[in-house]
């Protein structure tokens, strides 16, 4: 393992090496003249229809997927290529990711130049990608083909995204906004006639999570998913992009502040402490790698906190093949993170930018195109009941059709079709959703970390060692928690939030937020 | 003059045939060990993938400042540097042991079978030895707080979050993992000692013991003393593996288990930041440079035949 650890850093970096000095030559070699592409339209084989010059080109187009099946996707792969081979002479590669290795791959994509045209992006990676010029700036390529984005997404939204007065990502149109709900198990809220309304804080979960311990002992009440924590999935403060200095309440006055030291921290961890001590949680939390979707579909864990939006129960309950219903925690708030939350951009390695582009329009534009992404082939994998409405075919569900997919992630989830057993008025819903919720202050401010690289990093690494045991209560906060203070200050964290405040005034500044 | 340069040409000639069989281990060597090399410079760069790795910024040391700017520099050397000597000692202990007690063993079949058993550990994947590990110290259902010290009276621990055990964990884990491998080449030298010496010694009535004290252990001691300065050329390689898929990756026990591979790893995969796990890398290096001359020098000042170099 170590040998293969080493030779395969070592080959990376050869790689890296090698790659990046052809990529500089092919750059000037390949612009205008279309060389290197009769491979393509030799394999592609059909004549092309001759609306638009040039052969048809491979497009790869990576994204996470929660699934381990990818038979579906290759069917996707195959609809979808029919319309966007005609449309705009490309051929679409998938690079399905697991959701869970999606950090990892893609910091080794990024690292080899391993050849991608089209990424999702993740919006706690977004401004460090930016910084590391990961990304190319799309204004220019949104102004010449991205008039469906620009339609179905407004402006407001893709300023959001602007680092430096640019944009280098564009988000999907969905969910906006975040609100935090507790989701349970349909079944046993029937079972122990739980009054879903009555659950408005976390208190009220905590007495629900009591009742499951002492009638179900067979199941854990209440988990994340591998490698998160419970403050992961409920947020009571704008986290202003990576959680290192934060705006508690989504005002503060715009003052920022070193979350783990706030009290509001103190009496969340205690609480979930006292959680695991009674029980509540899985007791390998800490280790924990199972996702949500596998505790749940097995019927181990009863219930979990999560960030909700219109329609949550629904697309939970495709997901982890039991059904479940939701009670609302918190209210919605719009902040840059749930705005940034799942984007696409484009690597600054690819050499198909202005076909990326085509295509990620399409992703906005095209109905056929977001529906295949959403829900797969259609008399394979749903069939239709009305014009947009559909089920899963005859005798099949969620988990048996052979297709399950991140909708929200796929370009305009608006133009989606929506599930028989949903709200068929869901997306005017999502919309209001969007509109109503409190923007937080800071709302469109992207903090760029540069300038203070090193405490960064060390400070990820003391987050990355005491995040996790402290945030799913396997270990006690009164003995903890101050050593973890101790370690962040050690580390420069107070740097990191004198930074971000400097940076956030500017921004207030020039944007007129006072 | 004229003879010597003579001498010289058909020497070549006559080799030749070795040089050529020398190209391709040169030319492994040369691709994957020299020509990463020209890697240590980014190391020193401001890695900017718009502008490529020749054309990123030059930030000197900055990379490194990270490294020491916690006590996590500290730490991961200390660990990496502990646990090898321990498991150079103690590996090299049982593997000793571990020969000598097969060579004594008569039965051909019991011999080969007890050796196969040892060897067994090695075949196995660290991911699935990490599960077996699992299934013995798992928070819930494992055997160790399950079944174990329930009937010693003892409190169920928490393994995966208490950082104290994990030195002993993961040297006992080393060695089941590792001593049934590493002692084949001290069997293989314990066979090749003369049986004359033995039978000489049990005349005189020598014991089984003091055969082994005066007979075996000189006798292997080139190969002791070989493998040993090997291993401490190696001491600043940690064994990726076992220190990253036996914790499960558990953050609170990083203090005793962190060490600069995984270190590195963690960096470059959570940081995505290629400069600073370059500099991690590179600290790696010169540290495990410096190491390998200092315990080649000392080696040379006690035995100059067994040095290196």
């Amino acid at each position: 393992m170590k040998r293969v650890m080493q030779g395969s850093l070592l080959l990376l970096l050869s790689f890296a090496l090698i790659l990046s000095a052809c990529g500089g030559s092919n750059n000037k070699d390949n612009n205008g003249a279309a060389s290197g592409n009769s491979e393509n339209s030799a394999e592609s084989g059909k004549p092309s229809a001759a609306e638009d010059d040039g052969p048809v080109e491979e497009l790869i187009v990576a994204f996470p997927i929660v699934s381990p099946d990818l038979t579906g996707l290759q069917l996707v792969e195959q609809e979808m290529n029919k319309i966007t081979e005609s449309k705009i002479k490309v051929r679409v590669k998938f690079m399905p990711i697991n959701a869970g290795e999606w950090l990892q791959r893609t910091n080794l994509i990024f690292s080899s130049n391993e050849k991608l045209d089209l990424t999702y992006v993740h919006g706690t990676m977004y401004s460090n990608m930016v910084a590391k010029g990961m990304l190319s700036p799309l204004d220019d390529l949104i102004g010449e083909y991205g008039s469906g984005i620009t339609a179905s997404l407004e402006q407001k939204y893709l300023n959001a995204t602007k680092i430096g007065g640019k944009i280098y990502s564009v988000p999907s149109v969905r969910d906006l906004a975040g609100s935090y709900g507790y989701t349970i198990r349909k079944d046993l809220v029937e079972k122990h006639n739980i009054d879903m309304s009555a659950i408005k804080t976390l208190d009220d979960v905590a007495n629900v999570l009591q009742l499951l311990k002492e009638k179900e002992p067979d199941r854990v009440p209440i988990s994340t998913g591998g490698t998160q924590s419970f403050r992961d999935v409920y947020k009571f403060y704008d986290e202003l992009g990576d959680n290192m200095g934060v705006l508690p309440h989504y005002d503060n006055g715009l003052k920022v502040v070193n979350l783990f030291e706030t009290q509001e921290y103190a009496d969340f961890v205690k609480r979930i402490r006292e959680w695991y001590k009674a029980g509540y949680i899985l007791s390998d939390a800490a280790t924990n790698k199972l996702s949500l979707v596998e505790l749940m579909s097995s019927g181990k864990v009863a219930s979990y906190i999560g960030m909700q939006k219109p329609g949550f129960d629904v697309q939970e309950t495709k997901n982890n093949g039991v059904e479940v219903v939701s009670a609302e925690l918190n209210p919605p708030y719009s902040t840059t993170s749930n705005i940034t939350l799942a984007m696409w951009g484009i690597p600054v390695h690819s050499k198909l930018p202005e076909k990326a582009m085509k295509f990620l329009n399409l992703m906005y534009e095209d109905e056929n195109i977001v529906n295949l992404f959403s829900w797969g082939i259609e008399g394979t994998h749903y069939v239709k009941v009305q014009d947009k409405i559909i089920k899963y075919p005859e005798g099949k569900d969620a988990n048996s059709v052979g297709f399950n997919s991140l909708q929200w992630m796929f370009g305009n989830q608006f133009k989606a079709y929506v599930l028989e057993s949903n709200d068929p008025e869901i997306w005017s819903k999502m919309k209001e959703f969007n509109e109503s919720a409190t923007p937080s202050k800071a709302l469109g401010f992207i903090f760029d970390g540069s300038n203070v690289k090193t405490e960064y990093a060390a400070v990820s690494n003391v987050i990355n060692e005491y995040k996790l045991s402290l945030e799913t209560g396997s270990v006690d906060p009164d003995k903890i928690l101050p050593q973890f203070i101790d370690k962040l200050q050690a580390a420069g964290i107070d740097k990191i939030v004198a930074e971000k405040q400097k940076q956030l005034d500017e921004w207030a500044a020039a944007n007129g937020v006072k | 003059m004229n003879t010597e340069v003579k001498r010289k040409r058909i020497n070549l000639r006559r080799y030749i045939p070795l040089y050529i069989m020398t190209i391709p281990g040169l030319a492994y060597l040369l691709i994957n060990n020299y020509l990463p090399m020209f890697g240590l410079s980014i190391a020193f760069k401001d890695i900017n993938y718009a502008k490529g790795i020749w054309g990123s910024d030059w930030v000197g040391f900055k990379n490194f400042s990270y490294l020491f700017a916690t006590s996590d520099a500290y730490i991961i050397t200390r660990n990496t540097i502990l646990y090898n000597a321990v498991f150079i000692v103690l590996g090299l202990g049982f593997a000793i042991l571990i020969a000598i007690l097969l060579n004594e063993i008569r039965s051909r079949f019991s011999q080969r079978f007890y050796q196969s058993v040892m060897i067994l550990p090695h075949m196995i994947s660290i991911i699935l030895v990490s599960y077996l590990v699992y299934a013995l110290l798992g928070p819930a259902t494992g055997f160790v707080n399950k079944t174990i010290l329930p009937m010693l009276g003892v409190e169920p621990i928490s393994w995966y979050l208490e950082s104290k055990y994990w030195p002993y964990i993961l040297t006992i884990v080393h060695i089941w993992k590792g001593a049934g491998y590493s002692c084949i080449v001290f069997l293989a030298a314990i066979i090749g000692i003369d049986r004359e010496y033995y039978e000489a010694a049990g005349l005189d009535g020598a014991s089984k013991w003091q055969q082994i004290r005066k007979i075996t252990l000189p006798m292997i001691s080139p190969i002791i003393t070989m493998l040993t300065l090997l291993a401490i050329g190696r001491i600043f390689y940690s064994d990726f593996g076992l220190f990253y898929q036996i914790p499960m990756n558990s953050g609170a026990i990083y203090d005793t288990t962190n060490v600069i591979d995984t270190y590195v790893f963690r960096g470059l995969m959570q940081l995505g930041d290629i400069g600073m796990s370059a500099a991690a890398g590179f600290y790696q290096s010169i540290v495990g440079f410096v190491l390998v001359l200092v315990s080649n020098y000392i080696v040379r000042k006690i035995d100059r035949d067994n040095a290196l170099f």
